[in-house]
């Protein structure tokens, strides 16, 4: 999977090419500065999307969705903080956010098939679109699930790929709630320390 | 709320909880600083997940934000500390022949109330009563201001009572280590009214309106201050 086709501007990223500044870039956004903006939509919109679309599955929807996201960064930029995380954090918090609502959202939620979370389960990376992550990034990512137990990894899944509640991630697993929440938390807590997130 | 809500920490980052956990645990990451921490470190960890699923995006989707971006006008700066913004709607009206306006307020009164309820019967009771004699009273005034997200305030106020009610409603909360405060402004300055209790739903009584041609709402330091230390984010006209 790591020999996919990726831009040129990606393929310097695994020397260590320092990326632009989120933090400034945000903060340069929120003086109206649109030339900031577009920096910062190329540096975001890769991850975004990627999230955005696994979540949501629909092409259509997903760029509508990875729209609002965008321009909801731009009208609130204003209100990111560095002390409270990266600006990737930030702006993939409200990504996520959004396709989770866009899903769950009547009918969206529906609609989609009973073993879709199953699936999902087996190819936790999208193997259709074409990816930008680095192989380094997603190595990593792919290792420190490896460290989880199966409950854990599949829980975590389920619910940030796939857009799940964790009430439904405890139907899908036939697991009792109480069990799903402290498996995302451990779950979560074991990929921290792999992967070395700081505190 | 029980014992285990500390455990909630990794749904709530991964979004898998619903909108009334949400609200409830956000309350409860205001007061629990552990939790705070650990939603942070969980957040940094989720956005590895995310980024590891980077995917080129369609083409066109650049123009077309690049397109819609021009046409949307940015929050102001001081929603840097909280996104509250006058919206298009906002309302002010004498209660006499506001039938309509009335039933507005009383529904979201209603609701604070029961969130209030939970603590005590008696407070509920003896607020229900403040209400009412604003209400009554002939010159009984309404406002009522909020933002985009749901969250709004409305002023409840009457002169011959000499009293107002600000009753907030899913109210964001203020950044860390601050708290909303209330003013009564005179045409000589501004005199501290009181902290709005934690919680996104809050009711705070201003009693003593004196000459006060409007109630204002600052972000202060934890604990309040003596004067106003930033610009209101909210004004309500006494008129
Ligand atoms: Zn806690």
């Amino acid at each position: 999977m790591g020999d996919r086709v990726r831009r040129p501007r990606d393929a310097g990223r695994e020397a260590q090419e320092p990326e632009p500044d989120g933090a400034e870039l945000l903060q340069r956004v929120a003086r109206g500065d649109e030339a900031a903006f577009v920096e910062l939509y190329d540096l975001l919109i890769g991850p975004l999307f990627g999230v955005i679309r696994r979540v949501v599955r629909d092409p259509a929807q997903s760029e509508e969705v990875a729209q609002e996201v965008m321009v909801e960064l731009w009208r609130s930029a204003a209100r990111y903080s560095p002390e409270r995380g990266s600006a990737m954090t930030w702006a993939m918090t409200v990504a996520h956010r959004r396709a989770v609502d866009r899903v769950r959202s009547a009918q969206a939620a529906a609609d989609r098939e009973e073993n879709v979370g199953r699936r999902q389960l087996s190819r936790p990376f999208d193997e259709v679109s074409e990816q930008v992550a680095t192989r380094l990034e997603q190595e990593q990512v792919r290792r420190c699930l490896g460290t989880l137990t199966e409950l854990q990894r599949e829980s975590v899944v389920l619910a940030y790929y796939g857009g799940r509640s964790y009430r439904e991630v405890g139907e899908l697993l036939d697991t009792p709630l109480g069990t799903i929440k402290t498996r995302l938390r451990d779950g979560l807590i074991r990929l921290r320390d792999c992967l070395g997130v700081a505190s | 709320m029980n014992a285990d809500v500390h455990a909630l920490t990794g749904a709530y980052v991964l979004d898998a909880v619903s909108d009334a956990e949400r609200a409830e645990f956000e309350r409860h990451l205001r007061e629990c600083e552990a939790c705070a921490q650990e939603v942070r470190e969980l957040r940094e960890t989720a956005t590895r997940l995310g980024r590891a699923a980077a995917v080129v995006p369609p083409p066109e989707l650049r123009a077309a934000v690049l397109e819609r971006v021009g046409q949307v006008r940015q929050d102001p700066p001081q929603a840097a500390v909280v996104p509250l913004r006058r919206r298009n709607t906002a309302w002010a009206t004498r209660v006499t022949g506001a039938a309509a306006a009335v039933l507005l307020v009383v529904a979201s009164v209603l609701g604070v109330l029961l969130v209030q309820a939970r603590g005590s019967v008696d407070d509920a009771e003896a607020r229900a009563a403040a209400i009412a004699t604003i209400l009554s009273a002939d010159d009984a005034r309404i406002s009522n201001q909020g933002d985009e997200e749901g969250g709004q305030m409305t002023v409840l106020s009457s002169r011959s009572v000499d009293r107002a009610l600000l009753l907030a409603d899913n109210l964001p909360a203020p950044p860390a280590g601050h708290d909303y405060q209330a003013w009564t402004i005179d045409d000589q300055a501004a005199h501290p009214a009181g902290l709005l209790p934690e919680g996104g739903d809050a009711v705070l009584e201003v009693d003593d309106l004196g000459g006060a041609r409007m109630v204002g709402i600052t972000i202060e330091p934890d604990g309040g201050s003596a004067e106003p230390s930033t610009a209101p984010i909210m004004e309500f006209d006494l008129a």
